[in-house]
């Protein structure tokens, strides 16, 4: 029996067909955009894209997927709609298959028309080594994807079908009810075989998007320009405001800050790319103009303390528990930059995961609750002081310097250890060094707690070397099974509750201990219309609504 | 003259064969796995090997140094000569990289130089001559000072009263000369001074105590007893001879510069060689670091060749042997 289901969930709604969102009202079509950063791009290949703010660049820019993300402020941000194809999808054999259909008049920048096979080819190319650093979602649940190694050597991937030039359909493993939210991921957009350049297709993406490129200095400046085969009719989601957008890749953040502060010629229609300096704050928030300019949206990301959960100490359960209660997450807080670089988190999950509301199980004031630590300790029967080391960055310093002093309240004695940035991941990702703690992070792919909880604690994920998403090394049967169960659910409303409340049951096991709720600090220009951090692009300003002013 | 000219140039080539062997060694000890960093996040141990085998690290030191070293010489696998391996972070070709952004070292290194190299003879030459006046004390104090004080906070200073307060200048951003010339010197202008201002001072002491020395040699005191003009005996006898040691820092200072002034480029946000270099480390960018560092080493080693050829020109004592 063909069982067609609506697959969308209170947040999963479809957009009325053809015409674009309106526009900012004090926003005109024209004008160039500058984004000012101080980096380059990592990946534009959208089959490597896997990162924040260059995903939210290069799908609102250069490609498009088959479903998207509204780009609206606030909670209205983290609902999908379609993009490429006419709906969120359509789900079949009781969830394991899902059929998406492509608009009509859908056109590359040269004029030739996008056809589902090219979404197929990006999918396969994204599986080739020689192609990596690109999300990965698809590929633990599309069917024979366990040994396909892309297209370059293993052909065609059987489980994705082009029965026509406007339908896919995707042939999954298992039951899975948020697929449409794969689906806004860049792997779902279109590359023509014949215009791929395998690693060289990162320097120059052949556009499906508004804009295409015009010139790309790799670290100094990119230009795009209109695509002219884009139409707007096809797309309810991408304003396409400014005539041209200009990023100027390389300068110095202060430097940056410190000219949009000035707001002075060009740089009243410019943007920054990265987060303005904690330094800058003070300049921003005391100035009744700058402030109004400024932006500082959650970033969907959560700061932890991992432990090693299969080494002494913190192989016990209860001493992890009473650590929960030692920190003082303020003081973190505070040499962070304040509340204005983050809210103290009291779940692994950030608010946008748990119904827009800070979720709290254990109830831990701010600064901590020692006596509770203690207690905790006493029963755990490790006995203090009790060393551990701390692995941290270089420039997370007086961050560890603020945890190392909270602990030693409660008789653990932390060693810091810091690493240069470029050897930091490695190191604390290597299984057979890594040892006692390390602060790192992790970000919400789509608004599910199936992109966090499962890559942070599910003993599965982990690899010897590499290891990002579950550094604490937990591995516990009763949280794995229930991860399954939650991935069985074709009810979104009751999965999403359901990871809220296993979030709530590894706060008991302890194996990590939530910090802060990321913010991201951002600054326009006083002539730039339309910007607004966007909930799932990491608080980003969503680059679909940015335009010059009148 | 070619057969020491040959000599040196093989020595030049053993020298940076050298350097690149250490270096590469180096990075291979190094506990960073570029594989892990290209592969993402949540990678299998499985899907790293792939990556790794595909970047080509699975191989032993030996046999990777050998593919670098002959791809250097000539090229391989369709990455044309000279080939220095391609970036871990965007794929482009080392040489590519370097050579886009070679122009913005040189454009920064040549201007500064010309600035250092000018004021800091001639605060040097006027000290020397004046020496002990009160003009004397007082560049020596001002060089003394503007030595001291590091790259960055001088660049800092400028920033802020050139650029931000009395808006004087713009904030640098690079233009190419070819394009246009005013904008480029315009926004090289600070980048240049806050150079200059470290390198002159340290030219302008060292000039200093080089042309006093020259200026008490009794081929000098002949000079005058002889009736030449004052400034015929500075300028020919005195300053010829108190240079050599200045043209054979400046040599090296420049061959130094041209491979990137990571701290200036840095701070000014200028897409030289020096901001490459700063993003690599970062980003442990491997074949870029090596890429830099073979540079850095071929234009000093060259400037050192290029200086010992000089000497001949200042002073005639000097032969080739």
């Amino acid at each position: 029996m063909h069982k067609k289901l609506l697959a969308a969930g209170v947040l999963m709604t479809v957009a009325a067909c053809g015409g674009t969102a309106a526009p900012a009202a004090d926003a005109a079509k024209g004008g160039t955009l500058t984004i000012l950063s101080n980096q380059d791009f990592e990946h534009l290949d959208p089959a490597r894209n896997w990162t924040m703010p260059q995903m939210d660049f290069g799908l609102r820019y250069l490609y498009r997927s088959l479903v998207t993300f509204k780009a609206e402020p606030g909670a209205a941000s983290l609902e999908i709609v379609p993009d490429l194809a006419t709906t969120t999808g359509e789900m079949s054999d009781g969830g394991r298959t899902w059929t998406f259909t492509l608009k009509e008049g859908l056109k590359y920048e040269d004029g030739s028309p996008i056809k589902s096979a090219d979404i197929k080819y990006n999918l396969e190319r994204s599986f080739a080594p020689e192609l990596p650093g690109g999300p990965n979602y698809h590929k633990s649940v599309l069917v024979g994807a366990e040994k396909y190694t892309g297209p370059y050597k293993d052909g065609e991937l059987a489980s994705i079908a082009t029965p026509d030039e406007k339908t896919i359909v995707f042939k999954l493993k298992r039951q899975v009810a948020e697929f449409p939210y794969y689906t806004t991921l860049p792997s779902f957009s279109p590359v023509p075989k014949a215009k791929d350049t395998k690693e060289q297709y990162d320097n120059r993406v052949f556009s499906s998007g508004p804009y295409k490129i015009e010139t790309y200095s790799r670290g100094k400046e990119m230009v795009l320009v209109r695509n002219e085969h884009w139409a707007s009719a096809t797309d309810t989601t991408r304003q396409a405001l400014p005539e041209k957008i200009v990023v100027k890749q390389g300068l110095r953040q202060s430097v940056i800050d410190d000219r949009l502060i000035a707001d002075q010629g060009e740089d009243q229609t410019a943007v920054t790319y990265a987060d303005v300096n904690g330094e800058s704050f003070a300049k921003i928030l005391n100035n009744p103009k700058v402030r109004s300019r400024f932006h500082n949206e959650i970033r969907g990301c959560t700061d932890v303390i991992a432990m090693n959960t299969q080494k002494p100490p913190f192989d016990n359960a209860k001493f992890r528990l009473a650590l929960q209660y030692a920190i003082d997450k303020e003081a973190y807080q505070t040499v962070k930059g304040g509340p204005a670089a983050g809210e103290i988190a009291t779940a692994y999950l950030p608010p946008a995961l748990s119904g827009g509301t800070p979720h709290d199980t254990l109830k831990v004031p701010p600064t901590g609750d020692i006596e509770r630590a203690k207690q905790l300790i006493a029963e755990s029967g490790v006995s203090t002081p009790v060393k551990v080391t701390l692995h941290s960055s270089t420039g997370e310093k007086n961050a560890a310097t603020a945890l190392q002093e909270s602990l030693k309240r409660v008789g653990v004695e932390v060693e810091i250890n810091s690493y240069d940035p470029s050897v930091y991941y490695d190191t604390i990702g290597d299984t057979s060094k890594f040892e006692g703690m390390a602060t790192y992070g992790w970000c919400q792919d789509y608004p599910s707690g199936s992109s966090f909880i499962p890559m942070m604690f599910d003993g599965r994920t982990i690899t010897k070397r590499g290891n990002s998403g579950n550094v604490a090394l937990f591995k516990d049967k009763a949280t794995m099974d229930r991860i399954d169960e939650i991935y069985a659910m074709t009810d979104l409303k009751a999965a999403n509750q359901a990871w809220v409340d296993l979030d709530a049951q590894i706060m008991q096991k302890a194996p990590m201990i939530p910090l802060l709720w990321e913010r991201k600090p951002l600054l326009t220009g006083s002539k730039v219309a339309g910007a607004f951090g966007h909930l799932i692009w990491s608080g980003q300003f969503d680059y679909a609504t940015l335009g010059i002013k009148k | 003259m070619i057969l020491y000219l040959g000599k040196r140039v093989l020595a030049v080539a053993g020298v940076l064969l050298v350097i690149c062997a250490v270096t590469f060694t180096i990075f291979y000890v190094l506990p960073t796995d570029p594989a892990v960093h290209a592969c993402g996040k949540t990678c299998s141990s499985e899907q790293i090997a792939l990556v790794r085998q595909e970047m080509g690290l699975d191989r032993p030191i030996h046999e990777q140094f050998a593919a670098y070293v002959s791809g250097i010489a000539a090229g391989r696998d369709g990455c044309a000569f000279p080939c220095f391996g391609y970036s871990y972070q965007n794929s482009l070709p080392v040489w590519d990289l370097l050579t886009d952004r070679m122009a913005v070292s040189v454009s920064l290194a040549l201007g500064a130089a010309l600035l250092w190299l000018t004021v800091g003879v001639l605060i040097g030459v006027a000290s020397a001559l004046r020496k002990g006046s009160a003009l004397d004390r007082t560049l020596m104090a001002g060089t003394l000072a503007s030595a001291s004080v590091p790259v960055y906070f001088t660049a800092m200073i400028l920033l802020l009263v050139l650029v931000q307060y009395l808006e004087f200048l713009p904030y640098p951003d690079y233009r190419p000369l070819t394009e246009d010339p005013v904008g480029w010197a315009t926004n090289l202008l600070l980048p240049w001074v806050t150079l200059a201002s470290l390198y002159a001072a340290m030219y302008a002491r060292q000039t200093r105590s080089s042309m006093i020395e020259t200026m008490g040699q009794p081929y000098i005191r002949t000079a005058r007893a002889k009736g030449l003009h004052e400034r015929t005996v500075v300028t020919k006898h005195g300053m010829r001879s108190a240079l050599t040691p200045i043209v054979t820092i400046f040599g090296m200072d420049l061959g130094g510069l041209l491979a990137g002034a990571v701290i200036t480029e840095h701070v000014f946000g200028l897409p030289g060689i020096g901001q490459l270099t700063y993003d690599a480390i970062f980003k442990a960018d491997q074949p870029v670091m090596l890429g830099v560092t073979l540079l850095a080493a071929f234009f000093i080693t060259v400037a050192n060749l290029v200086v010992d050829l000089v000497y001949a020109g200042i002073d005639p004592r000097v032969r080739y042997a």
